[in-house]
């Protein structure tokens, strides 16, 4: 219960900063671009025609839900890969303003436990980024719809999947925020565990560039602890494109994104702990 | 019952990076009665505000206990009881006053708070300004909504630190009565201020933090009369080399002298000076005001 009371008064305060509905207001812009610039041309369900801002972008004559396929992936690519980076940009300072001299000391007088402190900010940054995410998966979807007739679940899937994704981060970005309080360094521990991830989601790859010896090696072990998040934003995508998804594949995947997830807070849980104010 | 009850606290805070380690606490006794207002006093740097963060649990002693309310400060139940208004106090600024006493109104178990909160922003002067941001707000208005917060409840016992700091003094007015009301519903009233004359106002025991220690402790009265300086006034026509002789040390008006000793010594003094003619018109002991009883304490701990 307090955990929840926490992260809706994050929610309240996200709500009111001008920063977070400044994002809001870009990804509604860039939405409405989108639901003016492009137009199809749909005869007897088939994409005969597809322009950008009046441009024929020579698309072939096909049933539109397979025509449009590709474009759903990319949106779902747009939707993850945005998602993660408003995560970022729009949450880096909750954490360190939750620490900041005069108001933790206020909120740890209160009958509220360290740790429930911490995972009521996770979860409402969780629910934040969800619902930002969400809000642009469902408006590409909704703008496609009215525009072809066709509805695709991949860019609210990856709102869903981004939403997962971004637990590592955040919680990388909250141990940061405990250890140094700083909104900068909090952004830059984010960003670099969503480097890490894309690296690591793309090891298999990768790991070809190295000669084998110590390099691989250290490759190899580096990126089998981190999350791996580009093959997390491969499957929305694939659920966009009507590829079939391995289930057990995508539940560990997840899984694993989550227990790397827990971890992080659990580190930030004990030095906040630990921690005097 | 005591609200407060502290034993042997210490608090080291590490060094690193070059810097010694800080012994803030060093073995803090101190007991607070339920139901009186209590002062905490000293100079910079005394290790007042560090007392107060670990006796709540803000900050973790390095020894001793501290009990509130008879339990754990660790435990949410004991902390419900505690309304507490620290230091420098921020809000989140896109907030309302309203928002903001929702928010602690949850957190402290208390639902919705219902009619309180208008009340208690009333109380505090800030029915007004209510619904505006806090980030708009004065020093003054936020320390008036911290008070708010920590009020809210009802609380056995309120810890405030530097209470009427950015207040103008009408508030300050405002603020005592209703600390003085707080503790008439039977309230305990923790004050840790560096403004002597609030203290001397509201508290009826001090205690004199110096270095990490409680150097004195009592009743405030205790505290300044705890002198043995009398101050006499004889009526006009005194012979002064007579009471000079007695012991008297002229004072700063015609007819005023004062007089360093124990009653005793005094007695005989007085004796003296009617046995010369003088006629004793006013005898009071030469209390001392609270910024004196901390400098002396301060000296007398040095």
């Amino acid at each position: 219960m307090i955990v929840l009371a926490v992260a809706l008064d994050l929610l309240r305060e996200a709500r009111s900063r001008r920063w977070v509905l400044a994002l809001l207001a870009a990804a509604t812009l860039l939405v409405v671009a989108l639901a003016l610039g492009l137009r199809f041309e749909v005869v007897d369900g088939a994409l005969a025609a597809t322009r950008l801002f009046g441009g024929d972008l020579g698309t072939d004559v096909r049933a539109v839900d397979v025509a449009l396929r590709p474009l759903f992936a990319a949106t779902a690519y747009v939707v993850f890969y945005g998602g993660l980076a408003f995560g970022v940009v729009a949450t880096a300072d909750f954490a360190p303003t939750l620490l900041s001299p005069g108001r933790i000391e206020a909120l740890l007088a209160l009958p509220v436990r360290r740790w429930q402190l911490l995972a009521g900010t996770f979860v409402g940054v969780e629910l934040l980024v969800l619902g930002g995410a969400a809000y642009g998966g469902a408006a590409v979807t909704a703008v496609l719809w009215l525009k072809t007739g066709v509805v695709n679940p991949g860019p609210v899937a990856a709102a869903a999947v981004a939403c997962v994704a971004f637990a590592p981060v955040y919680a990388a970005m909250l141990a940061t925020a405990v250890l140094a309080r700083s909104a900068a360094l909090s952004a830059g521990a984010g960003l670099a565990l969503l480097l890490g991830g894309i690296v690591a989601g793309a090891r298999g790859v990768l790991v070809e560039l190295f000669e084998p010896g110590a390099g691989r090696a250290a490759f190899l072990a580096v990126t089998a602890v981190l999350p791996r998040l580009s093959a997390l934003g491969n499957l929305a995508p694939a659920v966009a494109e009507g590829r079939p998804l391995a289930a057990g594949h995508a539940a560990a995947l997840a899984a694993g994104t989550l227990a790397f997830a827990v971890a992080l807070l659990a580190l930030g849980v004990d030095r906040l702990e630990r921690k005097d104010f | 019952m005591l609200a407060i009850d502290a034993r042997g606290l210490a608090k080291t805070y590490p060094g690193g990076l070059g810097r010694a380690p800080h012994e803030a606490l060093r073995g803090v006794d101190l007991a607070v009665e339920a139901g009186t207002a209590f002062g905490l006093i000293g100079p910079n740097g005394a290790g007042k505000t560090t007392f107060v963060k670990s006796i709540l649990g803000v900050v973790r002693p390095s020894g001793g206990t501290a009990r509130l309310l008879g339990g754990d400060p660790a435990d949410p139940r004991v902390r419900a009881r505690v309304g507490y208004l620290p230091e420098r106090l921020q809000f989140p600024p896109a907030l309302s006053a309203h928002d903001v006493l929702r928010s602690v109104a949850r957190l402290k178990g208390l639902g919705r708070a219902g009619p309180e909160i208008p009340r208690r922003l009333e109380e505090v002067g800030l029915a007004g300004a209510a619904g505006r941001r806090v980030g708009a707000y004065s020093k003054g208005m936020r320390q008036r909504l911290g008070l708010a917060c920590a009020l809210l409840g009802a609380p056995d016992l309120l810890v405030l630190d530097e209470p009427t700091d950015g207040l103008d003094p009408l508030a300050r007015v405002e603020v005592r009565g209703l600390l003085a009301r707080e503790v008439a519903r039977g309230a305990t009233v923790f004050l840790n201020s560096h403004l002597l004359a609030e203290t001397e106002r509201v508290c009826t025991r001090v205690g004199i933090l110096v270095d990490g220690r409680v150097v004195r402790e009592g009743r405030l009265g205790e505290l300044r009369e705890g002198t043995s300086r009398w101050r006499v006034r004889f009526e006009p026509g005194a012979p002064e080399a007579a009471l000079g002789a007695a012991g008297f040390l002229p004072g700063d008006a015609p007819g005023r002298f004062a007089f360093e000793g124990e009653p005793g010594a005094l007695n005989a003094a007085l004796d003296r000076a009617r046995a010369a003619g003088a006629l004793v018109v006013e005898l009071s002991r030469d209390a001392k005001d609270l910024e004196q009883v901390l400098a002396d304490a301060v000296e007398a701990s040095a």
